[in-house]
């Protein structure tokens, strides 16, 4: 698959053909069983944004956005421990705090999260996102306990750190979960269905786990060779033995759903080959029955008109407001540790950037369709951002503590992008299945 | 780490080579910065520059050159080089973030890797004061 | 306008408060290119015979304004001078010229007045009115820090008026921050007269090129020549006075030197920042908040000379002319015509100090860029073309490399637009009638 490819295939999904799986251009996931006959549909997908979540659930919206799937979600800790789950077809885990995750997702949150696999719903965890669900009697993680894997860089003896000595370890009970490299490095695709041949993939590896399993028919791939752009954070004969011939992705089952567990995140949006492959594992592992369609709803309110321009005009002002004074702060030492995570000055900007890339395709969508108060409701914590970063600007200037301001700073961004994520996509894919809805699309092979 | 007299030196495909900036030499133009932003869009932009001249102390003419490198920010400063390592834990008590993900704004000095004539920056910098050592 | 452009044009009308918008329409920039062309085809257009108001104030950026062009660092401000009576172009050099480049605007028309003191914050393709009653009564500095303390930027770029310009002195200049600019033309008293205090300026904007490798390939050619030129030797305001024949301006500016300081994208640095209360050779940053000042400008330096200040005086001489908004070239002038020589007499004298005095020039141009030449045709010419093309006006004048072959080439590889030598000539026809 490519991405022409998938845009075109998504087109034809959401103006409601009914496709299968064989009508796909040849051999699409080189699968030969009677599963070809399996409906396509469009699926729903959430991304977790919650406690614990890193700024890299983004790579995930712009990865989809890529490749036509518009119907996101995106849901913090306490959305998935009431109903959200129920009303997606795919859970998208990125990288963060592992620990973190599961203590806000907690007890109630593992159920949900196991009843919507089960029930046949799909989990895609990356990086963190793929530690979650694996064996563990650690607190918090003792909840989920979901794939019997474990992981090959888990050690009670520190080993040396060959650089980067403040970023290659973390602390597990008594023992050490240490990261051998970072940045790039090689894996080979197993070839095992839904998949043909095997084919080697780069993506970047910041934290994520090398994995042992029982069954070698759950691996997707392994991970096989470093590039010139390995960093080595441990003695190169120890970092091959760590990761050499271990999973780099591995295919869980729990009930009627699945799981893919990715070590290194193939939702980094500079390496497309990667995103494809997650993309076509995904489409190939929905869930068999997709979950009932909502939100397009009554209860949304269309804004068109000088009622749009002046939301627009309006959240487009603190957004540059909050980005002048990012972009001044971030070639400065300044960062701040808050929970076990240290935010740098320059992560200001990625959550803005993040909205203000898509400002102006927003701009031409008429309608926008937010639910009741939530232009407002952005506006606002837009507003709250520029607050909060100009007291860390005079802080700053003043060399007074600024943690308290950063501490809601950050919280505000997060809530704002994933806020205003929620009314681009909605808009978005009302548009696309408008514009998509008459007609049909030739399909090339 | 405070001020020191090294040079900036980091990894580029095995051998060891700097960009080396002579603050005292800056105008501060921006030339440097306008050339690395053009390297990273292929337009001309500033805000993913590499390379940017500190402006920021006008009323005092307190001028000096941030360089980002792969793991920290390099200032150049009039009166010497300091160097600031990214992501480090400033309380030696707790642990550091052992998995940050990049942020793929600002992206770390490649010596212009792709540009037949090497640094953009040193290209376009009229007073010799970023050069190679 | 794809190419070299943020395809905006903002029309704000101070009194209405109303904001609007136009497209920067390629046949304009194929009609009248770009900077003082169309300044003055904006000003033509809006300014009104029945207004009772001296016409609006435009604001805009050359065709090649911050790109990698040497010295394409130049905004230009347009009105009509309330000291000369002509439709003029004012310099917006240093760093405002590429800010205003950024901002997501190519062209800003100001008109009508505000009922009360307001300002403008024009960042990332907005415009906003602002109330300024806060600032209003305050000198630039105060008033240039408060901006940046309350936006939270220092890089903001600030042009505005100081007490002179809401006095409605024809001698009161619009700065650009805390530094002396290059209005002769007395725009700070059409900004007092509309009642906007400032225009603060800051953006993240992005401009495509349209053949970027030739493009980029060229400017490092003549960046390349430029650098091996004698000229790179005339770094700093005092070099300029020696070629006018000032030689011991070095030794009576020397001691107080601390840096020479470009505009940008400018290889000679054309202003010099003296410490006068600080030691210059300091190599760190200052605990002292005003250290100096920025020397911009060379004739009230070369007037103060002669009339017998120290640099040390006429240092704080330009500083109280900035911090009061009022030229310091006007006010070395009247100064020396008047006699005045004490530094204290001198900046008594500021609030009543009238014109009309010749420094002001009578070309279109502002004669800050003459530094000693003649204002004659082939001054104004390549004034002409600096203003239309957007390069440092001073920096053009010793660039023969830059010539205005070279910049139509330039302008075509960035733009695709075709753009000929008479179309060019045209142009400058038309700002010089």
């Amino acid at each position: 698959m490519t991405v022409s490819r998938y845009m075109a295939l998504n087109k034809r999904l959401i103006s409601g053909e009914a496709l299968t799986f064989s009508q796909g251009p040849g051999k699409w996931l080189h699968q030969t069983t009677q599963d070809e006959d399996r409906p396509l549909y469009y699926p729903k997908i959430g991304i977790y944004t919650g406690k614990g979540a890193s700024h890299s659930w983004l790579w995930f919206a712009d990865i989809f956005e890529r490749l036509g799937f518009y119907d996101l979600a995106f849901l913090t800790e306490n959305d998935l421990a009431q109903d959200a789950l129920d009303r997606l077809d795919v859970l998208a885990m990125s990288g963060g705090d592992t620990f973190a995750i599961a203590e806000a997702l907690g007890p109630k949150g593992a159920r949900k999260l196991e009843d919507f696999i089960t029930a046949g719903g799909l989990y895609l965890g990356s990086c963190a996102g793929a530690y979650l669900p694996l064996y563990s009697s650690k607190e918090h993680l003792n909840h989920f306990n979901f794939v019997a894997a474990k992981i090959t860089n888990l050690t009670k003896t520190l080993p040396e750190a060959h650089s980067m000595k403040e970023k290659f370890c973390t602390c597990y009970g008594c023992s050490f979960i240490y990261h051998p490299v970072r940045e790039e490095i090689e894996v080979t695709t197993s070839g095992l269905p839904p998949f043909g041949t095997s084919m080697t993939l780069t993506a970047p590896l910041y934290g994520g786990p090398p994995m042992t399993v029982t069954d070698p028919e759950t691996i997707l791939a392994t991970y096989t060779n470093f590039t010139n752009k390995t960093l080595f954070l441990v003695d190169r004969e120890l970092a091959e033995k760590t990761l050499f011939g271990n999973a780099a992705i591995i295919r869980g089952k729990m009930g009627q759903g699945h799981l893919h567990l990715f070590g290194p995140h193939f939702e980094h949006p500079h390496y497309l080959e990667a995103n494809l492959f997650l993309a076509n594992a995904m489409m190939w592992d929905l869930p068999v029955q997709p979950s009932p369609s909502t939100d397009l709803d009554d209860e949304m309110e269309s804004r068109v008109g000088s009622e749009k321009k002046t939301f627009i005009r309006n959240l487009k002002r603190e957004l540059s407001n909050s980005r002048i004074v990012a972009a001044g702060l971030e070639m400065s030492p300044l960062k701040w540790t808050i929970g076990n995570k240290v935010y740098e000055a320059g992560k200001i900007r990625v959550f803005l950037e993040a909205i203000w890339q898509r400002l102006r395709s927003f701009e031409k969508m008429t309608p926008v369709l937010v639910r009741p108060g939530q232009d407002g409701l952005l506006v606002q914590t837009a507003l709250h951002i520029t607050e909060n970063i100009r007291k860390i600007k005079r802080g700053w200037d003043r060399q007074a503590d600024t943690l308290e301001p950063a501490r809601a700073l950050f919280g505000f961004l997060n809530r704002t992008s994933a806020l205003f994520l929620e009314i681009y996509f909605r808009s978005k894919r009302f548009h696309y299945s408008r514009e998509n809805c008459i007609g049909t699309l030739s399909w090339s092979n | 780490m405070g001020l020191c007299e090294q040079d900036t030196i980091f990894r580029y495909g095995g051998f060891f080579m700097g960009i080396q900036i002579d603050a005292l030499k800056c105008i501060a133009c921006m030339a440097c910065e306008l050339a690395c932003g053009y390297h990273r869009d292929d337009a001309f932009a500033l805000l993913s520059s590499c390379i940017v001249p500190y402006r920021g102390r006008e009323k005092k003419n307190y001028v000096g050159v941030i360089l980002k490198e792969e793991d920290s920010l390099v200032a150049a400063r009039p009166e010497g080089i300091e160097i600031n390592r990214i992501g480090e834990e400033q309380d030696p008590e707790k642990e550091a973030d052992a998995s940050a993900k990049p942020m793929l704004l600002r992206e770390s000095c490649d010596l212009c890797d792709d540009q037949d004539d090497g640094p953009l920056c040193i290209v376009f910098c009229p007073t010799g004061a970023i050069s190679m050592t | 306008m794809e190419y070299l452009a943020s395809d905006k044009i903002a029309i704000v009308d101070l009194g209405s408060r109303d904001i609007t918008e136009e497209e920067l329409e390629e046949d304009l920039v194929l009609d009248k290119i770009g900077g003082a062309g169309i300044t003055k085809h904006l000003y033509d257009q809006y300014a009104s015979a029945q207004s009772n108001d001296n016409g609006p104030i435009v604001l805009g950026t050359g065709l090649l304004t911050g790109t990698l062009v040497p010295g394409s660092s130049l905004g230009i401000m347009t009105a009509k001078s309330p000291s000369t009576g002509k439709v003029s172009h004012v310099p917006l050099h240093l760093d405002a010229g590429i800010e205003l480049k950024y901002s997501g605007f190519d062209y800003i028309v100001i008109k009508g007045k505000a009922e009360k003191p307001v300002y403008l914050w024009i960042h990332d393709g907005i415009v906003d009115i602002n109330d300024a009653d806060e600032l209003w009564g305050k000198d630039t500095w105060t008033a240039t820090d408060d901006i940046r303390s309350e936006m939270g930027d220092d890089l903001i770029q600030v042009l505005g008026i100081g007490r002179a310009g809401e006095n409605g002195s024809d001698l009161a200049q619009v700065g650009i921050n805390y530094w002396q600019s290059a209005d002769r033309m007395g725009f700070g008293k059409l900004f007092g007269e509309k009642n906007l205090k400032l225009i603060a300026i800051r953006g993240m904007g992005l401009l495509e090129i349209s053949e970027p490798e030739d493009f980029i390939e060229d400017c490092a050619e003549l960046i390349t020549t430029i650098r091996s030129n004698s000229l790179m030797d005339m770094q700093g305001i005092a070099a300029t006075a020696a070629a006018l024949g000032e030689e011991d301006f070095r030794d009576w500016i020397g001691p107080l030197t601390h840096r020479h300081m470009a505009c940008f994208n400018t290889p000679v640095a054309t202003s010099t920042f003296i410490f006068t209360d600080e030691d210059p050779a300091l190599l760190k940053e200052s605990t002292v908040p005003e250290p100096g000042f920025l020397l911009t400008d060379i004739f009230p330096l070369i007037t103060f000379k002669k009339a017998g200040l120290s640099a040390k005086e006429t240092g704080a001489v330009l500083k109280a002319c900035a911090k009061y908004g009022i030229d310091g070239a006007a006010v070395a002038e009247l100064s020396a015509k008047s006699g005045l020589t004490s530094p204290e007499d001198i900046e008594k004298a500021l609030p009543d100090l009238k014109g009309p005095v010749e420094c002001a020039g009578s070309s279109v141009f502002s004669a800050w860029a003459a530094v000693g030449k003649e204002t004659d045709e082939n001054w104004e010419r390549r004034q002409a073309v600096a203003y239309v093309m957007g390069i440092h006006p001073i920096w053009l004048q010793m660039a023969p490399d830059l010539t205005e072959e070279k910049l139509l080439d330039l302008a075509g590889l960035g733009t695709e637009l075709e753009l000929p030598q008479e179309t060019l000539d045209e142009v400058i026809a038309d700002i010089l009638v």
